[in-house]
């Protein structure tokens, strides 16, 4: 029988929420549009319309050596191009910023290739290959996995994801890398790094309240969901922990 | 589990002292405003001092405003105080790194310095080998010699240099025996007098232990063990014991038995603090990564002074043993570096760790009937995974929902390895107290970690993806790994090496299931003796209190050089 997988427990919106941001079948919404060269400017790794570098010349040119996985395993346009390897740094508020850190890294290990993901509380990085790169980060922007209020690019000094958010509603960034303007419109006045930009990138109006409320992944019984609400999910916790305790990580059910 | 109502928030006061003129409850603040790195007084005490330093050496120093982020400076929010928990005293952050505060480092000199050496053998070598008397006058008498001749003075030889007593007026050597009668003939100044330290209960299990035998509890001077390392404690307590026995004794500085009496003072007789480890971590012996858990929680005294709540019992070992795992042992030893610091911080400050671990025991009062304040082994809930799961697992849910409701207690732990080591900790305290078994205790801690990385999608940071996802399978069961009994864990254990926010909230949930169930001691009765002493300089029945102390520069350390260096 071939493996279904379940993408995680729980009967509440949060588990549904997780579970489709995961489930690569399901295409997310994409709820902004933002340019090649602004994610570029963001990224802030090359100059918008300068050559990708590269960290070997591209396999074509290459003599590979016989190997069986190299032929079972196609590489990614930037693995074929001799990209260096770049990164992207997301962090998530946790008042019901649409991704959160491990939830990111299950849904990029479902959606995308190529991939090496790094999990933290407070930032979660992914690195790839940079052509790659710039085309997942355009996603993950444009999409409902990002809201310019709760969650933020920072390559660094990334202090931010559990305090309480300033009175516009923006996550706290001591870096101030982006402002709300009198319109409402988030831009980002420095790149991921914290270098101002030639030029501001605007990722548009935060969503409202009952948006991210509906949309959220992380329980929160403050402002969201409560975790202890959601039976299911407590009882499946439970019963892994007690299947590895008493079985180590070869679980056999009693 | 099955939520029940507590109305303390034990919390609240340090919330509202912090973050003053704010409502605990709001989820909204400002930022930006508070004169970046100048809000603080210690950091201006810092600039002023450095300045000042400049002057005088020509190099440059702290300068934040310049160097930090290329000239932002931090304090874009508000840099909090801390209250150091249950003693009601503020300080500011920097007060609690250990290069700051004297008497966290008097409490990590005072371990390194000690070792506790049987007097038996080497009475037997006196006795049967050479054929003197041995009486409690000689003993007096040697015990006399011995506490001029530790802290580096000479017994025997002509022409000797010695030590200024004023520099190492902290060493000194006591004794203790399970014999009253004996006990009773050594003179006060040199007994440990277990009776008078301990309660009844505790004392008379503490002397049946110890029996007749009598040990020697030395603690050779702060300044030597800091220039050499902990390694040494046992060689200059040894050399100083060798050459004791010889005045006292009136033996011949030559003869074979001395290397009796040496090799007893040196291996034979000598119980470390801590044991010495591989090469890779490279330490001798009596330093931080050898101390396990069980000594740990024996070293740290609160059970004595709090026989009735092994809670904050529980909770002096963390401190304690945050302080000195994470701050000095990983945070220096192993790592270097500054930020270190915080992630221990948070287990002892603002009253957080101590209301949910509070929760915790009403929470055993109310579902199962088990009183903490009356510890009793006969009381204790049988550690069976369902009972670990339903405590751990109320705990925890109750801890999250109170970060959750209070978002300024959530900006105080503002990292995640903060909150999964607190909340962990107050899980498996509750389990190992409830049940009188450390190694519930550690189960109900890794339950607690995975609860906490599912229900906020986070924990803390790279390394807890080793040890806190894989835990459950090497703490309630021995079986799967050939691991060990919690008491006989310690910072060098296979997972515990090398992740902060941890061995410090280990080893209170070790002494936790003992101070649960009203024992004496948890691993060792000499070490619970030795550290009873009212002579040290730290006190190790109330290491929060001492820190605060420290922090506040109100802690008389040892050590000091001020006898031979210019005034200033």
């Amino acid at each position: 029988m071939a493996y279904k997988p379940q993408y995680g427990p729980g009967t509440s919106h949060v588990a549904e929420n997780r579970r489709r941001q995961m489930n690569p079948d399901i295409e997310l919404d994409k709820v902004r549009n933002v340019t090649d060269e602004d994610i570029v400017l963001i990224l802030g790794h090359r100059a918008p319309g300068s050559a990708y570098p590269t960290a070997h010349p591209p396999l074509a040119e290459q003599q590979e050596p016989d190997c069986p996985i190299r032929k079972i395993v196609k590489p990614t346009d930037g693995a074929k191009a001799g990209d260096r390897v770049r990164y992207v740094q997301f962090v998530d508020s946790m008042y019901n910023g649409p991704s959160q850190p491990y939830q990111r890294t299950y849904t990029e290990c479902y959606r995308f290739r190529g991939i090496d993901p790094g999990t933290l509380s407070g930032r979660q990085i992914v690195e790839c290959r940079e052509r790659d790169l710039e085309g997942y980060a355009k996603w993950l922007i444009e999409t409902e996995m990002f809201d310019p209020a709760l969650t933020s690019v920072r390559g660094a000094t990334v202090h931010g994801h559990s305090l309480r958010l300033a009175e516009d509603g923006l996550m706290f960034d001591m870096l101030q890398r982006c402002i709300i303007g009198d319109e409402g419109v988030v831009t980002y006045v420095k790149d991921q790094i914290g270098e101002p930009l030639d030029r501001a990138v605007s990722l548009g109006k935060p969503l409202d309240d009952a948006w991210v409320k509906a949309h959220s992944t992380i329980f929160h019984s403050l402002v969201g969901s409560s975790y202890r609400d959601d039976k299911e999910y407590i009882e499946y916790i439970q019963r892994i922990h007690s299947l590895r305790t008493k079985y180590g990580f070869m679980p056999v059910e009693e | 589990m099955a939520k029940i109502e507590r109305s303390q928030k034990l919390f609240l006061d340090a919330l509202k002292e912090k973050f003053q003129g704010q409502d605990p409850e709001s989820v909204k603040t400002t930022f930006y405003n508070f004169n970046g790195v100048r809000q603080s007084p210690r950091k201006r005490e810092f600039m002023a001092a450095a300045k000042g330093i400049e002057m005088e050496r020509g190099i440059s120093m702290y300068d934040p405003e310049h160097c930090h982020l290329g000239g932002l400076p931090m304090g874009q929010r508000q840099l909090m105080t801390y209250e150091v928990s249950q003693t009601g005293v503020f300080v500011e952050g920097d007060d609690l790194h250990f290069v700051n505060n004297a008497a966290m480092q008097q409490m990590w000199d005072d371990i390194r310095r000690t070792v506790v050496v049987g007097m038996d053998l080497a009475h037997a070598t006196l006795q049967k080998r050479l054929g003197k008397e041995v009486t409690p006058e000689t003993i007096n008498e040697y015990l006399h010699i011995l506490n001029h001749a530790m802290p580096g003075a000479a017994v025997v030889q002509e022409h000797m240099v010695e030590t200024h007593p004023g520099l190492v007026d902290d060493c000194y050597c006591k004794v203790f025996t399970g014999d009253d009668a004996m006990a009773d003939d050594i003179e006060p100044q040199f007994l440990i007098n277990i009776d008078k330290l301990f309660t009844s209960e505790q004392a008379e299990v503490l002397k049946e232990q110890v029996g007749k035998s009598m040990y020697q509890a030395i603690h050779i001077p702060t300044i030597v063990s800091r220039t050499c390392d902990g390694g040494t404690t046992s060689r200059w307590s040894a050399m100083q014991i060798g050459m004791s026995f010889i005045a006292a004794y009136r033996m011949c500085a030559g003869e074979a038995a001395v290397a009796d009496l040496s090799f007893a003072a040196k291996h034979a007789g000598v119980s470390q603090m801590a044991s010495i480890l591989p090469a890779r971590r490279a330490r001798g012996p009596n330093e931080p990564g050898g101390i396990k858990f069980g000594v740990f929680s024996d070293i740290i005294q609160a059970n004595r002074k709090y026989p009735n709540d092994p809670a904050r019992a529980s909770l002096e070992v963390v401190g304690a043993g945050t302080m000195l795992f994470d701050q000095i042992w990983l945070g220096s030893y192993m790592s270097g570096g500054v930020g270190f610091t915080q992630y221990a911080t948070a287990a002892y400050t603002d009253n957080i760790l101590d209301e949910y671990t509070y929760y915790g025991m009403d929470y055993l009062k109310d579902k199962y009937g088990f009183d903490y304040s009356n510890p009793d082994p006969a009381a204790t809930i049988a550690p069976t995974q369902e009972i670990v799961n339903d405590l751990a697992t109320e705990v925890n849910l109750n801890a999250m929902e109170q970060y959750e409701g209070y978002p300024t207690m959530m900006e105080d732990h503002f990292g995640g390895s903060q909150r999964a080591g607190v909340m962990a900790a107050a899980c498996g305290l509750t389990c190992s107290i409830g049940t009188g078994n450390s190694n519930a205790g550690l189960n109900g801690w890794y339950l607690s970690m995975l609860m906490h990385k599912e229900g906020w999608s986070r924990l803390g940071f790279f390394g807890y993806d080793l040890q806190d996802q894989c835990g459950s399978a090497n703490s309630l069961s021995m079986e799967p790994d050939r691991g060990l009994m919690g008491e006989l864990r310690g910072p060098n254990y296979p997972n515990y090496a090398m992740n902060v926010g941890h061995q410090g909230e280990y080893a209170a949930i070790v002494g936790g299931a003992h101070y649960g169930r009203g024992d004496a001691f948890c691993f060792d009765p000499l070490i619970k003796i030795c550290f009873a002493d009212p002579s040290l300089t730290f006190d190790f029945s109330e290491p929060r209190r001492e820190f605060a102390k420290g922090a506040i520069r109100e802690f008389k350390p040892a050590g000091e050089r001020s006898l031979i260096i210019p005034a200033r």
